[in-house]
């Protein structure tokens, strides 16, 4: 791996005029050469290990991890930073309180000033609301008492017209009355606005009324 | 140049660490700290700390010298940090950690070479001595 990088680190500060150069340094062949010939079909021997041995190094191994995950356990509970902080479960408490204290207190403080102005708030809105009420009571009372005018003045103009009620002892009267006075309802008007009344009547005898 | 041992790398809170060697001796002459790194980083780039050293050539006196603090191994283990293969051997025989099944492997297969060159050796030497005794017999 150093070689490699020396090679790389050779390869960047290389100067211009020194291409020609060759690093001693590092004698072995650059990493760019491929495999030599004489080793390209080389298949290196596999490491033979026993049976015997391979069994003792994996109780070995088994009983190394054990240990060490102990260790490791034991030193995380002793000296890690995370644990310690975790563990110091008295302090957060206390901290923990101290911090509801204060926003307890901030809370309350809140809350009483809200308290007066929601108590002022109130008390303007139930004078408004009084007067509010008091206000409907008269409108009402005074539009009760104008209907009541309107009926009486119906009532007295009802009075009024009953002397002129045709009854059943007046009706010979009454028809005769009609008959003796024939009413002509139809009329005409002339190209100069005026209204000429009766079905019968002529222009000549000029019942002119002028509109 | 090799970064300062201090250690100076910046590292994730969350990033996987790992104990290991980094190679800081010289040609034919190696010598390796035993570094706290982020996994993925490579060898020479700046470490989180330096927790050890170990010089893996006998001095005069035939012995390997490492140096561990492991107070801090503890702390890092405890936080997550694992251990390349060569580290885990080099604890195990320091007896931080259990001996590594690699160590007694190579240990028995030393002692199995041993004993058969012994045995071919003695077998020479027998055979020598009977060539020898049928000579002067003759």
């Amino acid at each position: 791996m150093l070689r490699i990088i020396s090679n790389l680190r050779l390869l960047n500060s290389f100067p211009e005029n020194m291409h020609n150069c060759q690093p001693v340094r590092w004698r072995r062949k650059p990493m760019w050469l491929p495999t030599a010939k004489s080793k390209v079909f080389r298949v290196p021997p596999r490491p033979q290990i026993s049976e015997e041995e391979d069994n003792e190094l994996k109780r070995l191994n088994n009983n190394y991890r054990t240990a060490m995950n102990s260790i490791r356990r034991y030193l995380t509970n002793r000296y890690s930073v995370k644990l310690q902080a975790k563990a110091d479960t008295e302090q957060l408490k206390k901290a923990f309180e101290e911090d509801l204290a204060r926003c307890k207190a901030i809370n309350d403080e809140w809350n009483a000033e809200l308290e007066k102005v929601r108590n002022e708030r109130i008390a303007k809105q139930l004078e408004e609301d009084i007067k509010f009420a008091e206000n409907r009571k008269l409108e009402l009372l005074k539009r009760e008492e104008e209907m009541l005018a309107q009926a009486e003045e119906i009532v007295r103009k009802e009075k009024e017209l009953v002397g002129t009620f045709i009854t059943p002892e007046m009706l010979d009267e009454a028809i005769e009355n009609a008959i003796n006075n024939p009413v002509d309802y139809n009329f005409a008007i002339d190209l100069e606005g005026n209204k000429i009344l009766g079905r019968e009547t002529t222009p000549v005898e000029k019942a002119q009324v002028k509109q | 140049m090799l970064p300062p041992s201090s250690g100076i790398g910046q590292f994730a809170a969350t990033s996987a660490k790992v104990i290991r060697f980094v190679r800081a001796g010289c040609t034919n002459r190696p010598f390796y700290h035993i570094v706290v790194a982020e996994r993925r980083r490579e060898q020479f780039e700046p470490v989180i700390e330096q927790v050890g050293s170990y010089d893996p050539m006998p001095n005069a006196n035939n012995e390997k010298l490492v140096s561990l603090n492991l107070e801090r191994i503890s702390y890092w283990i405890g936080n997550g940090a694992g251990c390349s293969g060569p580290v885990e051997e080099l604890l195990g025989l320091a007896g931080y950690f259990p001996i590594h099944p690699r160590s007694y492997m190579t240990a028995w297969r030393n002692r199995r070479k041993a004993d058969e060159e012994a045995a071919a050796k003695e077998k020479a030497d027998d055979s020598n001595e009977e060539k020898s005794e049928t000579s002067s017999s003759v």
